[in-house]
Parts: C-alpha cells; structure tokens; sequence
C-alpha cells in the first residue's frame, strides 16, 4: 500500500486519533509528575554516556557476560542475522519437542518477526503481554512499543476477545476483560514447554538480565516452564548494576510517566526448576547483531543503538500522534523507529517513512538516552533522497530556483507583480492573500496563504533608507526567505526598533535561502549550494555584536546544519562556527541588551513557541512577554508543541499538517487570546492562514510586530 | 523521618496499603493460618508450599531491602516457592524492619550483584500490584499476579 494511502486511512480512523491524543496529554503530565524533583538533563546524560562506546567495548561486555553465564552451564548463542535467532530458538523447542512457548513483551522478536518464524514451523508462541496477546490473537503487530494496542477500543477488545474464547463479554467491561486474559494466560505458563523474555538490561559484571513490567508476565514466563531463553541486542549491555540503575531510573518515567514500574526482575542463569527433569533451570541467551554491531563504529548512527526501547519519541511526536505506529515506523515505531527500519532493515524499507518527520525535534530534547534523533533522520533522509531522488517538482525548484537566488528573486518578483488576479483581501484581518490557488488538491487547502510581497525586504531596506542609519553598535540581521519575499514588515519593524535603541542594523546584499527546505527533503546537493550562497552572503563576526534571525528555522541552520555542510572547506567552516555562536533570536537580544516595554492596551495576548527557538537556539519569548502582558498573558495548552508547518512537509503531508494545526488551533481558542504571538515566520504563516481558513478572528503577529504596534520602549 | 515518608508516599501512590507497626503488634496481628504462603525468616515465620495454576489466596514475605525513591520492595526471589507465591498469591504481604530502608535504587546495586553472581540468582523490585493500562490506557490491577499488596513496616526493629 502507498504510503499516502496508509495515512489517509489511519487520519479517518476517529478511534485511533481519540486515543493518541488523549494518550499524549495525559504522558505529558504523568512525565512530568515522575521526574519531579529530578534534573532530566543530567539523568539523561547519564544515561547517553554510559552507552557510549564502541565496537570493541560491547564485546568485552559481551565476552564477560557470556563467561559469567556459560560457567554455569547457560548456552550463549551469536544470531548474526534475525534468521538465525529464530533458527535457535525454534531448534530449541523442536528440541524439547515443545509445541507451546510463552513470551513476555521483546521488541527484539518483532524486530525479527520470530511469531511469524514459529507459527509456520507449526510452533506455537503465546505472547503474554495483555497488548501483545490481544494483538496476537487479533492477528495484527504493535503500534507503539510500550502500549502495543493503544490503537484498540475497548469495544473493539472485547470483539476479539469474545471470537477468541467463545464467550461473551461486556464492550464496557475492562475489568473482565483482564479476567479473561488472566485465566488463559495463567494456563498457558503452566502449559508451556519454555518461557522467552527479552531483557531491558543485561549486566556484564555477573551476566544478570533486567527485565521491566508492569503485569508481572516476565516474572511468570522466567519462572515456571523449564526452559529460559532470552532473546537479546548487543546494545542492552551495560558493565553493573550501577549503570543498569541508571537505566531503571530513567525508562519507566519516560515510557509511560510510571516512577517505577510494577516490577524488576533481575535474573541469573539456572535457577532451581521443579518442572526441569534435572531441578535446575536450561537457560539459553540469544544475542542479536541482525545489523546493529557494523554501527557501533559509524560516528553518527552509533547513536541510535543507545536507545533504551521507552517509546516516548513516539509519545510526544506530533506526526506520530495523528497516524499511530502502524504507519509512523515499522518493526520499531517513533522517531527512533524511523532510524532502526533504516539500519536494520535497510534504506529502501525506510524512505518513505522518513519524510513523515516533521523536524521539530521535540524527541531529541525528550530522550532518556540523549539521542539527537530528529539530526539522525535528518541525515538518513539525505542519504536515502540523494539515493532514491526526491519529489521530481521539489528537486527542479530546489536546483533551478532557489538554489540561484538571483533567478529566485527576479521569479519572485515577477510573481509579485502579476499577482493581483489571484490575490484578495481577508475580510477580518485585512491581509492581503491568494484567493485561490489554482489546481489546488483539495486536502491541501486548509490553509490562506499569504500573497507575495509588493517589495521585498531587502529592496524596501535600501529604497527606504534604513542603510543610512549608522552607530558605533551594529548588528547582522539575516532576513530568510519568509521575511524577504512574504512578509518584509516583520523585519521592518525589527529595524526600526533597534535604530530608535541606537543599534546600527546590516544585512546581506544579496538574499539567498538557508538550506533548510532542501535539508528536509533530503537533496543534500542543492541544500550545500544554498548554504554556501547564504554564507558568502553574511558579513564576518568581528564588527558585530549578534547575528539576528527572525526565523529560528534559519538560525538553527547557520548554528547547526552549516557546520555539518562545511565541513570538507576550511574557510567557510570557520566562517559558519563563528557566525554560529552569534546567532540570536530578536527576543533574546532584546531582554539580553535590557530594552524594557510597557504594553498600550488591554488585549489579550498568549503566545505559540517555535520547535526551532528553544530547540536549536535555547530561547522562548514566552517569560519574555508575559512578564510585560502580566495578566493580559494567557500561557498557550502545548505552546511548544509544533504548529504542523514544516515548510514544504505541509505540502508534502498536508493531510497530517492540517491535523497538527487543528489541535494547535483548538489550543489558541481555549484561551480566548485576541492576539497569538509567535517569532517564526514559518508558524506565522501555518496559523494565521489556518485561523484566516476557518474565519477565526485571533490576529496573528511576529513578536516584532507586537512589539510594533502594541508595546511602547520603557527609557 | 525524611525517608520513611518518602518511602510511603511512593508506595501509596502505587495503591499500597501501608502499616507501620512494633514487633509485637505484628506478631499478635499476623497469625500464621492467615496466609497459605509464608517466607519471613527474620521473624521465623515459615510456611510452606508451591503455588500452581490455580493460584493461592496470600503469601506474606519478607523483603531485603526497601527503596525509598521509588516506594519498592526488594526480594530476593532465588527460592522458587516463595517467586511461585508472589507471583501467584492474590493478596501480596510484604513485611521489613524499618532499618532495611534506603535510600535510592543504587543503594541495592551491591546486593544485586551478590546475589546474581553465583550459578543462579532471581532478586525483584516490586512496586505495587500486578498492573495493566493496555487497553484503553485504564488502569487495571492484577493481570496476571497480585491483585492488592499491603506493605508492613517495623519500626522498632
């Protein structure tokens, strides 16, 4: 099935969008409850640096473990590929002449769909897990690693339940539904020739598995057949118990906001058996490469296999909240399901499901282990659009127009110019839109766009004299191409501020786009030539006090992505590391150079982060204006949570944009704000044509704008 | 007592029903036919069995150690018998001296190593009933093991 088709399909489903979005608020919260008291950033680091290391030290803790276990008599088998595990583990049953294995919850055997394996080796696998046995039996595979059925009702549960056992069962009656799987599974243990867990941590000093639940299956699965066999990544080991602490501390509160869960088992090799004909427990330890040892040597994806298995990218990304696990990753769901269908089963399985991100990088602040996941899909994105091509129209604009700012500003100005057939004013706004785009697909008109400017920025600069103003404290701004081609007064008014605060403000002689939008798209080609025009078109550092940016997008860029594209030339390197440090959105400068403001009206106001502000230049307007507003501010439910643009993802997955935007816009009429700010052109063009679509009167104004016509400079 | 309040709130939080209590009180309170599992060796409570499919009613068990941070208990569960009960046992007792209280999960690292250094070795942390939120996200207690727990604390040992 096409991708789009999978989409389409999952955003009609009323149930599943019920169900993802009251799971996020409610994970936001309990997250937070859980890690009060606690300082995530060094939690987090923690974490991210005991995994750190390379090939040579996972297998020290791997030779370690295995001496530890195999002393004992456990067998330690080496499954090179997902084949091979399954292989062992069906020759261990057909050994036993087992028919019935209990499992508890392995991602790992998703990973290497060992179900399907058994079952056509006429093996019978019980999955143990309430989740993954409603799954099991309803014939389907997880949308999410920790709450494999959060995609079912439990109407639809009881559905399954009732063709499974025969029996009836109440729709609304969960309680008995847990009742049933308590009494069939209980048979199952009993029944089963082997129990099969996977482990969240396997410590190396004494060979000790950590196993972490909230049903107490594991317990049951490791305890009662006679036969342990654990199915486990090279990535789960760790050198001690400390640093399997660490761990514990860490993916319960970021997996589903628990504290602690129920249980922690840990577990050594043979324990004492009764239903073994020896006493004593057959303890077999399966370790799985199936691709994940070449990467502990990649200086970037090496990343990936620090991932504790939480699930939480899943849980607080907003792409994933409209579509679910089933689309929104494969085998491994969330961002970090992206990254492992990727290395694990190859870039052609993954490159369709990597454009789904949206790039607002909320899961790389939001992991345990510190993966910068959103930069690993960022790359992997290059990597497979460089090798399977990108959207045919995207790749031509990208190479012919923006690419060439000169023919990007004369094309542009052109369309400025012959505009005014298409163009209308939005009666509760005043603001000048296109009033029809022609041939538009119809899921991508949930938004107004705005028209092009009649001038663009930098030519209302010059014409209007802002360039004469001079003063021995400079700043650089860099436009971008929102502020350039669509809305000049942004900037503007940004100028004009800074002159009447004596600020000296220069910008480039030429316009050229940052990068981003081909970045995103993945065509690495045009994205380096952009960054390079872009570069050559800024000023050096040394007369400077800030490189201004009214778009964080760019910001980010020049602060981070630059660097990653200049890397094989010197000079231009330098030239982006210290422009880099420099960058700063206009709202920090502003508190940092103490300019005070008084507000000059009663309105309303509340206030949308940009993904890019806080998450690639570590600033928020937000304490900012409403320590002006005082009660006129109403803080914005989810105000960092990203508005659902994504620059051309909004044309790419308008259908997922037009949801992202739907809850930001039933966000900002909760709080019966007259006026949003925000400090992104980007965000300022998603909601302001959003609320001018559905004719919701809230204005909608970059930060400079607000500052313009509301707030007066306090002396 | 920063930890002990610690430590109840927690487990609270979790649903426990938590007792603080002096030896003798427990003795004249908790009476051997009271469960159909026993392994408290601290207070030389034994009874023994080994739970089945069907389950038992109650087992009351001592734990090693108890974790303020997180409100678990820790149980060395090498003994079959005594995982078979606790994990099988409807209702859940677990009884510690207040001085096996700690502070934080690294706190029991040490023992942890210990006890899973040898041929075999099984410890749990148990934090609560058996527990469910899989579908619909609503909370259920005992899926699969304990249905309640009770936490008694003794705070003149």
């Amino acid at each position: 099935m096409k991708i789009q088709t999978k989409i389409d399909e999952k955003l009609n489903d009323k149930i599943l969008y019920q169900n993802l979005k009251g799971f996020a608020t409610a994970y936001k919260a309990s997250k937070e409850n859980a890690y009060k008291g606690l300082d995530f950033e060094v939690l987090r680091t923690i974490v991210h640096d005991l995994k750190d290391r390379d090939l040579n030290k996972v297998m020290q803790q791997f030779n370690q473990f295995k001496e530890n276990v195999e002393i004992h008599g456990c067998k330690v088998f080496q499954a090179k590929t997902g084949d091979d595990a399954c292989r062992y583990i069906a020759d261990v049953m057909k050994n036993h002449g087992v028919k019935y294995m209990v499992k508890s919850k392995s991602m790992t055997s998703e990973e290497i769909q060992l179900n399907q394996y058994l079952e056509k080796e006429g093996l019978s696998p019980i999955e143990t897990d309430l989740g993954e046995w409603i799954l099991q039996i309803a014939n389907e595979h997880p949308s999410h690693m920790v709450m494999p059925a959060i995609h079912k009702t439990r109407q639809q549960v009881a559905k399954i339940f009732s063709d499974y056992t025969g029996e009836e069962v109440d729709p609304e009656d969960i309680k008995a539904m847990v009742e049933i799987a308590r009494r069939f599974l209980r048979e199952s243990y009993f029944k089963a020739g082997i129990g099969m867990t996977g482990a969240n941590v396997a410590v190396a000093s004494t060979g000790t598995i950590g196993l972490i639940t909230n049903e107490g299956n594991a317990r049951l699965t490791s305890t009662v057949p006679p036969v342990h066999i654990v199915l486990v990544g090279y990535e789960k080991l760790c050198d001690n118990f400390n640093q399997a602490l660490d761990i514990v501390r860490v993916l319960p509160k970021s997996a589903t906001g628990q504290i602690i869960t129920s249980y922690v088992s840990w577990i050594k090799g043979r324990n004492i058996s009764y239903k073994n004909e020896e006493g004593i427990k057959e303890t077999h330890y399966v370790f799985l490469d199936n691709g994940r040892l070449a990467f502990f040597e990649h200086p970037k994806f090496k990343e990936a296999l620090k991932c504790i298995r939480c699930g939480s990218c899943a849980n607080i990304c907003p792409a994933y909240e409209m579509v679910g696990g089933h689309v929104y990753g494969d085998r491994y769901i969330g961002s970090i399901g992206l990254i492992l269908t990727a290395l694990y089963q190859g870039d052609e399985a993954a490159k369709d499901i990597l454009k789904m991100c949206i790039g607002c990088r909320a899961c790389s602040f939001n992991c345990p282990s510190g993966i910068d996941l959103q930069s690993l899909i960022s790359d992997l994105k290059l990597v497979v659009g460089k090798k399977y091509g990108i959207n045919p129209i995207k790749a031509k604009v990208f190479k012919t127009v923006v690419a060439k700012p000169k023919r990007m500003k004369s094309l542009l100005s052109m369309g400025a110019s012959f505009q005014f057939p298409l163009t209308t004013t939005h009666k509760l706004n005043q603001e000048k839109i296109i009033k029809m785009v022609p041939m538009l697909p119809k899921e991508m008109d949930f938004r107004k766009f705005p028209a092009l400017a009649a001038k663009t920025f930098s030519k209302r600069f010059f014409r209007e004299g802002y360039d004469q103003f001079s003063s021995h404290r400079k700043v650089f701004f860099y436009p971008g191409c929102a502020i350039e081609y669509f809305y000049p007064e942004m900037g503007l008014a940004m100028v004009k501020l800074l002159q009447k605060s004596g600020i000296q403000v220069d910008i480039p002689k030429k316009a050229a786009c940052c990068g981003i939008p081909a970045i995103a798209s993945g065509d690495p080609d045009n994205a380096k030539t952009m960054i390079f025009n872009t570069l050559d078109s800024l000023n050096n550092t040394e007369d400077y006090e800030a490189l201004l940016v009214l778009c964080p997008t760019c910001g980010g860029a020049i602060k981070h992505e630059f660097l990653d594209f200049t890397k094989e030339d010197p000079d231009r390197y330098k030239k982006a590391a210290q422009l880099g440090q420099m960058v700063t959105p206009v709202g920090k400068f502003l508190e940092d150079n103490n300019i005070k403001f008084q507000v000059i009206d009663q309105k309303k106001v509340t206030y949308h982060t940009p993904c890019h502000d806080t998450r690639s230049l570590g600033y928020s307007a937000e304490v900012f204006l409403s320590s002006i507003l005082g009660s006129q501010f109403v803080p914005l439910t989810d105000s960092n949570v990203c508005c659902g643009f994504g620059g051309t993802y909004s044309l790419d997955f308008s259908s997922i944009s037009n949801g992202i935007l739907n809850k930001k816009i039933e966000n900002i009429e909760a709080t019966e704000a007259e006026i949003l700010v925000t400090d992104c052109p980007g965000c300022v063009m998603q909601i302001n044509g959003g609320l001018m679509h559905q004719n919701k009167a809230v204005k909608v104004l970059h930060l400079t704008e607000f500052i313009e016509n509301h707030l007066i400079v306090v002396e | 007592m920063i930890l002990l309040d610690q430590f109840l709130e927690k487990s609270a939080l979790v649903g426990n029903e938590n007792r603080i209590m002096k030896m003798a009180d427990f003795k004249n309170e908790f009476k051997k036919g009271d469960f159909e599992y026993i392994n408290a060796p601290g207070f030389q409570l034994f009874f023994d069995i080994r739970a089945g499919e069907k389950g038992i009613r109650s087992a009351l068990v001592e734990a090693d150690f108890a974790i303020a941070e997180t409100g678990s208990v820790v149980i060395d569960s090498s003994n079959e018998n005594l995982r078979l009960a606790t994990c099988l046992a409807e209702k859940l007792v677990v009884v510690f001296p207040l001085s096996k209280l700690v502070d934080s999960l690294h706190d029991v690292a040490e023992f942890l190593e210990e006890r899973t250094s040898g041929m075999g070795g099984y410890v749990a942390f148990i934090t609560g009933a058996s527990r469910t939120a899989d579908i619909e996200r609503v909370l259920t207690v005992g899926v699969h093991g304990p249905k309640e727990m009770t936490v008694i604390i003794i705070n003149d040992l």
